[in-house]
């Protein structure tokens, strides 16, 4: 079997986008929107004082599992938590409207959108990225409560869903002690949402989104390393295995469901704090079994390419399904390195 | 296509590229009129593994010379193909060892050939201790593997050709 951890690992470090603090331009994007929200809210509020509140980063970067985008349309996403409570203000479309209300103008577009406000950004016509602020407040008893719809929204989607985003991050940030594990957990969750931007397009929701990835690891991945020296006890880690065993665990749980006479295979990923939601609901019957079917063509060439000899064979056949970053090594550099033959004439019958 | 796989002594894999295979292929003599043809194995020993590749093959050259049941292979013309390989591939393409015909369905070496490869074994200069030996038949191939110190040469593998049909 072709050894290929290290172009594996040179894919990770292609596709991977660095923890938020360690992102300084993104992190620029960030401040200049929350310092524009601060005086936006200041003169929205005219002689009275707006109510205070915190922010904090949530999504893939807090985890440690973005990835570059292939269309370079960043997102960065934002928690807005204010003090204050639902009961005081039963409206979210309300509070919802001061965030737009305070960054309208500050770029082209400003959205409200069913789970955040959201602010693009583009360059010559182009988006460069986008700020996905999320609005939270306080329940009873320590609880966040999520901002949801918009104002187009029929009242019964106006609401305030219950939320966990610190639980969640936590929960993804602490399933492995051990931080070499750790690492393999988050490249494996890498490896597949770039796998995904490259099979699926990325219109409505024809695509598995990268949270319900991410929580789908949490449940099912599995390690896969042996101990090479036991005197150190260092461990190598064979990430196209873990990668092979998690796509396998997953095509295993997607459970038939009869939709009008016809059976459907669905794969439900529960949130694993509030509100427990299925992270996949939103995704058609037709396009759910288009992803067992690219989950099963992924698997296939998993294998096939472990059963290669020679690690370019392998690597070709996995750059069919991860795209051209993805590398291909050269012939002189998987052959080892010896001196020259000489060879006698030759007599055959 | 599959490419043919075979499991070495000393545990590690080798594996015949499809380029080398289809070039050897050229030369089965399923035909009466077609004489024996032959050349040298070259390719890579693969890093962190026990792993061989075989990427490349020479095929007769001037020089050589080709008979319905023998064959002569010239030294210099084929030497020079490995010098060429091997420093384009800054020292990493390496002479593995020799193909020939045989209008056989199953090959099967004669005493000639295992006197010829074992000659290879003593008389070749060479890296590792190991040369592998691959006889094209009509219908299947067959490759053997050589030991500096056993003068026994095992078969590690014989295919039929349908097996490279298959996909």
């Amino acid at each position: 079997m072709a050894n290929i951890q290290t172009q594996m690992q040179q894919f990770h470090e292609a596709i991977k986008l660095k923890r938020f603090e360690e992102n300084k331009t993104l992190r620029e994007k960030r401040d200049i929107v929350l310092e524009r929200l601060k005086s936006g809210l200041n003169k929205l509020f005219g002689s009275e004082t707006p109510p205070s509140y915190e922010y904090f980063n949530q999504g893939s970067y807090e985890m440690g599992t973005g990835i570059k985008p292939l269309d370079s349309d960043y997102d960065i996403d934002v928690g807005l938590h204010f003090n204050i409570s639902k009961e005081d203000y039963p409206d979210p479309v309300e509070i919802k409207k001061w965030v737009y209300d305070s960054l309208e103008n500050h770029t082209k577009k400003v959205e409200i959108r069913r789970p955040c406000v959201t602010v693009f950004y583009q360059k010559e016509g182009e988006p460069i990225y986008h700020v996905d602020l999320a609005i939270y407040v306080n329940g009873n008893n320590d609880t966040m409560y999520l901002a949801k719809g918009h104002r187009e929204s029929a009242k019964e989607h106006q609401i305030w869903e219950e939320a966990d985003p610190h639980g969640l991050s936590d929960l993804i940030k602490n399933r492995f002690e051990d931080s070499e594990d750790a690492k393999q957990f988050r490249r494996t969750i890498r490896y597949l949402k770039r796998w995904k931007d490259i099979k699926f397009s990325s219109d409505g929701h024809a695509a598995p989104i990268g949270i319900g990835i991410t929580v789908a690891a949490y449940e099912w991945f599995i390690l896969k390393s042996s101990i090479t020296d036991s005197f150190s006890s260092k461990k190598e880690y064979d990430d196209l295995e873990a990668l092979g065993c998690f796509v396998r665990a997953m095509i295993c749980r997607f459970q038939p469901k009869c939709v009008e006479g016809t059976w459907y295979d669905r794969l439900a990923v529960q949130l694993p704090v509030v509100p427990h939601s299925d992270l996949f609901e939103k995704m058609g019957d037709c396009q759910m079994t288009s992803f067992k079917e690219k989950l099963e063509k992924l698997s296939e060439a998993i294998q096939e390419a472990q059963e290669k000899v020679d690690p370019i064979e392998a690597c070709k056949l996995l750059q069919e399904q991860f795209g051209d970053d993805f590398p291909i090594p050269s012939p002189s550099s998987t052959g080892k390195k010896r001196s020259p033959a000489i060879i006698s004439s030759s007599s055959s019958a | 296509m599959n490419t043919p796989i075979c499991l070495k002594s000393d545990g590690g894999k080798l594996e015949i590229s499809l380029p080398a295979l289809s070039q050897m292929l050229k030369f089965r003599q399923n035909r009466c009129w077609k004489s024996e043809a032959g050349g040298v194995l070259m390719g890579r020993y693969i890093r962190e593994s026990l792993d061989v590749v075989i990427d490349d093959v020479t095929i007769p050259m001037r020089g050589d010379r080709r008979k319905r049941f023998n064959f002569f292979r010239d030294r210099d013309r084929h030497q020079r193909a490995i010098n060429q390989a091997w420093q384009e591939s800054d020292g990493t393409t390496h002479y593995l060892g020799e193909w020939h015909t045989h209008p056989e369905k199953v090959p099967i070496p004669s005493p000639s050939d295992r006197a010829n490869w074992n000659r290879h074994l003593q008389q070749d200069i060479f890296s590792g201790d190991t040369l592998f030996f691959i006889i094209v038949g009509t219908e299947s191939i067959g490759i053997w593997e050589g030991h500096l110190k056993n003068p026994i040469h095992i078969l590690i593998g014989e295919f039929n050709y349908s097996h490279f049909n298959t996909r």
